[in-house]
């Protein structure tokens, strides 16, 4: 469904991405892995059209991204929640909601949509007509999910969805994605927080320095390895 | 004790488009998060090409006024062109210092239109003051109100009822947010900053058209009126820019009826020395201190 190649990003002449390439295939829960300052957050952000890279091809569905603006790719069916959810702290849940189906132009169906996503996240509704920045730190990661989920998307990239959060909300994160994904929504995740994600990603990837490093499918003998370089890095790993 | 209250009216009267004026600027400031000080030469702009229409076609109030309006929203997109477009949102003190340049170059440019200092601006309504009781009323005073009541509505309804006003305030809120939920930011940037300037145009129409005159120190008073008002309410509130420019004008009322008109302006930059010390996030701005700090960090 997703497919990069050879994708490299960089901030002036400071290569983040050095040549990345990675599948998330239909259907299937993907997971990123990889320390800190890896450039997990710049290929998110490249892919969703926020950051221009600087050479490799984007598709979707077939069809290249790399280029398009993030209002088209958004159009398209690919849709990020962005590390620390940055939800619209001025607005109430429910102008949040509103604002994920920017895109679409069905009235209609988004109010429908709108009540979904209060059958799914009760909280949500609960705190309709609350601001945003008002909700914990759990609650605004639901909202952040389900303004996502308000432009109907194909495929959702989610940018370390448990950071931050208290181990218990972290489970109901996960467990989240597991049923968005049971439903039929693509899922390409990147986490920090290696053991929870390999308990729910069909396939990982692990990335160091700007590269895509290893990968493979979660239950084999190499996970121990991985988990230890997703947290600690290359160099301390074999030490 | 009548004198009070009519004071209060005519102060709340003129208050209506100051409270305009804070609007337009609030909203380019918000979405921005840069000062425009180009913001009054541009309305300055649109007043003088209605000013020389009127001059030379001798075309009535409500043909002036939509040139005006056009006509601020036209120089509002050159300086957007110019002075905000060209640079991200770390150089606001780039735009800011080239919206500087850019007022100037508008005051020169309406120098060179009309020569004189001081030109003639066609009244809104000619007419005798309405009395009510003990008060009276400038026709077009309450006009002024009305049309600026209106406007303010008119903009409240788009901000909140349309897919445009939607993607402003998202834009407002978290700029970042909004790029990634699918608003396309840069065009609501542009079309937010000419909405801006033409609420400023109308503004400018309402208040030149009061005064029946117009010179091209129009623009830097404006641009001031604009800013204290803003800043009274809190800066980036809109809500709040309605209810600083009310209170600007009731203030002004009282202090020109009280020391006459000298201290009027000086009142009004006390005020705004006071606000700015005791409530630096403005007289609605406690929720907006954050940013208002966070602006203050950038700048």
């Amino acid at each position: 469904m997703l497919e990069i190649a050879d994708v490299a990003t960089a901030y002036g002449k400071i290569e983040a991405l050095r040549g990345v390439s990675l599948s998330a295939g239909k259907g299937r829960i993907t997971c990123l892995l990889g320390p800190n300052g890896a450039g997990k957050t710049t290929l998110m952000y490249t892919i969703a059209g926020i950051l221009r890279p600087r050479r490799g091809s984007i598709r979707l569905d077939g069809q290249e991204i790399a280029g398009l603006t993030s209002a088209n790719i958004v159009a398209r069916g690919l849709v990020l929640v962005p590390e620390n959810r940055l939800v619209f702290a001025q607005m109430s849940v429910k102008e949040n909601l509103e604002a994920g189906a920017y895109q679409r132009r069905d009235a209609a169906g988004v109010a429908q949509d709108i009540e979904r996503m209060y059958a799914r996240f009760p909280r949500l509704q609960e705190r309709r007509e609350q601001l945003a920045g008002t909700l914990s730190g759990g609650e605004q990661q639901m909202l952040a999910v389900a303004r996502a989920l308000m432009s109907r998307p194909r495929i959702l990239l989610m940018d370390e969805p448990s950071l931050g959060l208290a181990p218990k909300i972290i489970e109901e994160v996960f467990s989240i994605v597991k049923d968005l994904n049971r439903d039929g929504v693509t899922i390409f995740l990147v986490e920090q927080n290696a053991h929870m994600a390999l308990q729910v990603a069909h396939h990982f990837y692990l990335m160091e320095q700007g590269r895509v490093t290893f990968s493979g499918e979660p239950g084999k003998l190499a996970e121990d390895e991985v988990i230890q370089r997703a947290y600690l890095g290359a160099k301390r790993a074999g030490a | 004790m009548i004198d009070l209250i009519q004071n209060t009216l005519d102060g709340a009267m003129i208050g209506s488009s100051y409270a305009l004026l804070a609007l337009g600027f609030t909203l380019i400031f918000g979405t921005m998060r840069r000062l425009n000080l180009a913001y009054g030469p541009t309305i300055m702009a649109g007043a003088y090409l209605g000013t020389y229409a009127a001059l030379r076609l001798g075309i009535g109030a409500v043909p002036v006024a939509l040139l005006v309006v056009a006509g601020a929203a036209l120089a509002g997109l050159y300086v957007e062109r110019l002075c905000f477009r060209p640079f991200g949102e770390g150089a606001a003190i780039t735009s800011m210092i080239s919206s500087f340049a850019v007022w100037m170059q508008i005051e020169e440019a309406a120098t060179l239109v009309l020569p004189q200092h001081l030109n003639a601006f066609p009244p809104l309504v000619a007419g005798a003051p309405i009395t009510l009781g003990p008060f009276f009323f400038r026709l077009d005073h309450l006009l002024m109100l009305v049309v600026a009541a209106a406007a303010a509505a008119l903009v409240h309804g788009v901000l909140h009822h349309t897919r445009f006003g939607l993607g402003v305030r998202t834009v407002i809120d978290h700029k970042r947010a909004a790029e990634l939920v699918g608003v396309p930011v840069m065009r609501t940037l542009t079309l937010a900053f000419v909405l801006a300037c033409a609420i400023g145009g109308l503004a400018g129409f309402l208040i030149a058209a009061s005064e029946a005159q117009i010179t091209p120190m129009f623009g830097m008073w404006a641009t001031t009126k604009g800013l204290i008002a803003m800043m009274l309410g809190g800066l980036g509130s809109l809500p709040g820019a309605i209810v600083g420019g009310l209170a600007l004008g009731v203030i002004e009322a009282h202090a020109q009826w009280l020391f006459g008109p000298l201290v009027r302006d000086l009142i009004a930059w006390g005020l705004l020395f006071a606000v700015l010390a005791f409530f630096p996030g403005g007289l609605l701005g406690a929720r907006e201190a954050g940013q208002a700090a966070a602006l203050q960090r950038r700048v």
